[in-house]
């Protein structure tokens, strides 16, 4: 069996690399709390690319307005429809800001119109569960960003199955720290990050 | 000792007898061919249901000639096997052509019916069901695939036509899949699940935890078709499995869930050692035989290879108990989905859809197979059953006009004459009254 690589999308626009630490702490709970077989690195791969494929769980964040290119936009087309999954997150944390309008617009063209994820959906459940939904944030709870606890995730299906999971959480400020400080934390914040991974593997 | 006298009144004698022989002999044949059932009938296949009804209402008719010059059906053809048996002369001459159709569908919920047509070198051939046309093809052998028909297929030449009904949709019952979490798993449940096949799953996360679809057991024919164990993490079913089989189910093992010791008297083979896929560069598409293999080793002996690849045997299959068993040797095989282009997807789907209805048992359709027109009821091939049923239409055809029969009367007229001329003789020459 192959191993799971998590693999974060690199666009021609904006800041595709503004969570650096993200990919090791996401990989870091997978292995602390499941025995899926993962990389011990992630990956980056470019969204226009053909290696896109060979992962089926990508995650893309960034701070910048995004354009995506033609080929990014046929890739993720066909992406979706093979079956993979593209998780974004806005690291700004702010529905008034450019990466969430141009993102939103931009998924929009390759998904159609985004849809509110409920949060009975497996995702919330398939290994941890959150009965309220997607976890807030510490960058909700602080009042960054638009100031909003965002309640719901919004996404797009294809024959049944998510394709695409968009957060205005700011999972890409929350989970971006070295895996050794998890310690400090009296709950760990990175359990969803485990939820999205099995999701992904097992729906 | 007889004198020559004596001699010669005895040949008289047996001259005489054969006299009064010949003559019973044509007595007995002008009596018969008195008889009503002497005279012959002849009819077209369009106007044969009239004149079978004739034959057999009436004891004249003695033989039936049928000029084949379109299809005749089972029933009439069956009438002629009866009437011919009741002693009625009954042969057959034209030319039919040689056609034969027949029509299945794979053990799949949403699988296209295969009509395969055979026939001799002639005109066009149109496929039609019972609500229109379906295609038309040229002389030879073909096999079409089309995803909905209704009632008959028939096959038709001009006035000739072969028949096959098309087979009925089965409900399928769900496939269960066992495997670790990962992309192998998610995809097979994807392809399945995409392919019409009701699916439920296992797939551990971690020791204790798995993600379960609700009531997956228990494991049995009145739940399940097929279990598709991908990796060793079906082993702690094993036992089930067995049970499984033996009820009739099917099973698709692959990767590490063919070395599962408890899954060894049912599996058609374990695996040898990976061999890599073929590296992929830039613009390459990825095709099941690219895909990393494991070759199928240790076979048993009533496992039949239906796929191969240059590094060996990639999928075998196998009956076990009142089941069968499929061993694939392919790893990964998502990434022929991922990987494998604009086609890829598709062709992933329909290659785990197909390896199910493999191993998915037979069942009996909810509805009979009525065809919606009934008068549209014929034969798959209907030359080789007119053949069958009546013989060759240049023997069936002579049987009832053969010349030794015709030459009969002469031999007797003759053999009188020459028995008379003889017996007057000699008592003439003896000086006899």
């Amino acid at each position: 069996m192959s191993d799971f690589v998590f693999a974060t999308a690199q666009y021609d626009s904006g800041d595709w690399d503004s969570a650096p630490m993200l990919p090791a702490n996401v990989i870091d709970s997978i292995a602390r709390y499941t025995s899926i077989d993962v990389a011990p690195t992630g990956v980056i791969v470019p969204l226009a690319s053909p290696a896109l494929f060979r992962y089926p769980l990508v995650s893309l964040t960034g701070h910048l307005p995004v354009r995506f290119s033609a080929a990014e936009r046929d890739n993720l087309r066909a992406f979706a429809e093979r079956g993979g999954l593209l998780f974004v997150d806005d690291h700004n944390h702010d529905i008034d800001g450019v990466f969430h309008k141009t993102a939103t617009e931009e998924l929009a063209r390759v998904y159609g119109p985004l849809r509110e994820i409920p949060n009975r959906h497996p995702l919330y459940r398939c290994f941890f569960t959150f009965d309220d939904g997607p976890p807030t944030t510490s960058h909700e709870l602080n009042g960054w960003g638009d100031n909003l606890v965002h309640k719901t995730l919004s996404g797009a299906e294809h024959e049944g199955r998510l394709s695409l999971i968009y957060s205005s959480k700011d999972y890409s400020s929350e989970w971006n720290y070295h895996p050794d400080n998890k310690r400090f934390l009296s709950v760990d914040n990175t359990k969803f990050a485990v939820n999205l991974v099995v999701y992904a593997l097992t729906r | 000792m007889p004198s020559r006298a004596d001699w010669r009144r005895w040949a008289e004698w047996a001259l005489r007898l054969l006299l009064v022989a010949v003559l019973a002999v044509a007595l007995w044949r002008s009596v018969r061919a008195s008889r009503p059932g002497a005279t012959t009938v002849t009819a077209r296949a369009s106007t044969l249901s009239e004149a079978l009804q004739q034959v057999t209402a009436t004891s004249r008719v003695g033989a039936l000639r049928v000029e084949v010059d379109g299809a005749l059906s089972p029933v009439q053809r069956d009438w002629l096997v009866a009437l011919r048996r009741a002693g009625v002369r009954v042969g057959w001459h034209g030319a039919p052509p040689s056609l034969a159709v027949a029509a299945d569908r794979a053990r799949e919920p949403v699988a296209a019916v295969r009509v395969r047509l055979a026939s001799d070198s002639g005109g066009p051939i149109v496929l039609t069901d019972s609500v229109g046309v379906i295609d038309s093809v040229r002389a030879g052998g073909a096999t079409i695939e089309a995803s909905d028909i209704v009632g008959t297929v028939s096959a038709r030449r001009g006035a000739f036509a072969a028949f096959a009904p098309a087979p009925a949709r089965v409900p399928r019952r769900a496939v269960l899949v066992l495997g670790r979490a990962g992309w192998e798993s998610r995809f097979v449940l994807a392809a399945l699940g995409e392919a019409g096949w009701q699916v439920r799953a296992r797939l551990p996360v971690t020791p204790g935890i798995a993600v379960v679809d609700a009531s997956v057991l228990p494991m049995d024919t009145s739940r399940y078709d097929v279990v598709v164990a991908l990796d060793s993490s079906a082993s702690d079913l094993a036992p089930a499995i067995a049970r499984f089989v033996a009820q009739g189910g099917g099973v698709i093992a692959a990767g590490s869930a063919l070395n599962v010791g408890a899954l060894r008297a049912l599996v058609a083979a374990r695996t040898g050692d990976r061999v890599p896929g073929r590296i992929l560069l830039d613009g390459d598409t990825l095709t099941r035989g690219d895909l990393p293999l494991r070759p199928l080793v240790a076979a048993s002996a009533d496992a039949v290879v239906l796929e191969r690849q240059p590094a060996g045997p990639a999928v075998a299959i196998r009956r076990a108990g009142r089941g069968r068993v499929a061993a694939v040797g392919y790893d990964e095989s998502w990434r022929w989905r991922m990987q494998g282009g604009a086609t890829g997807e598709a062709e992933h789907r329909a290659w785990w859809s197909r390896m199910a209805g493999l191993v998915a048992p037979e069942r009996e359709p909810l509805t009979p197979l009525t065809p919606l027109d009934p008068t549209l009821r014929g034969d798959a091939a209907p030359r080789a059953a007119l053949v069958s049923a009546l013989g060759d239409a240049s023997v069936s055809s002579d049987a009832g006009d053969r010349p030794a029969s015709n030459r009969l009367p002469l031999v007797l007229l003759v053999l009188a004459a020459a028995a008379l001329l003889a017996e007057t003789a000699s008592r003439r020459f003896r000086g006899a009254a």
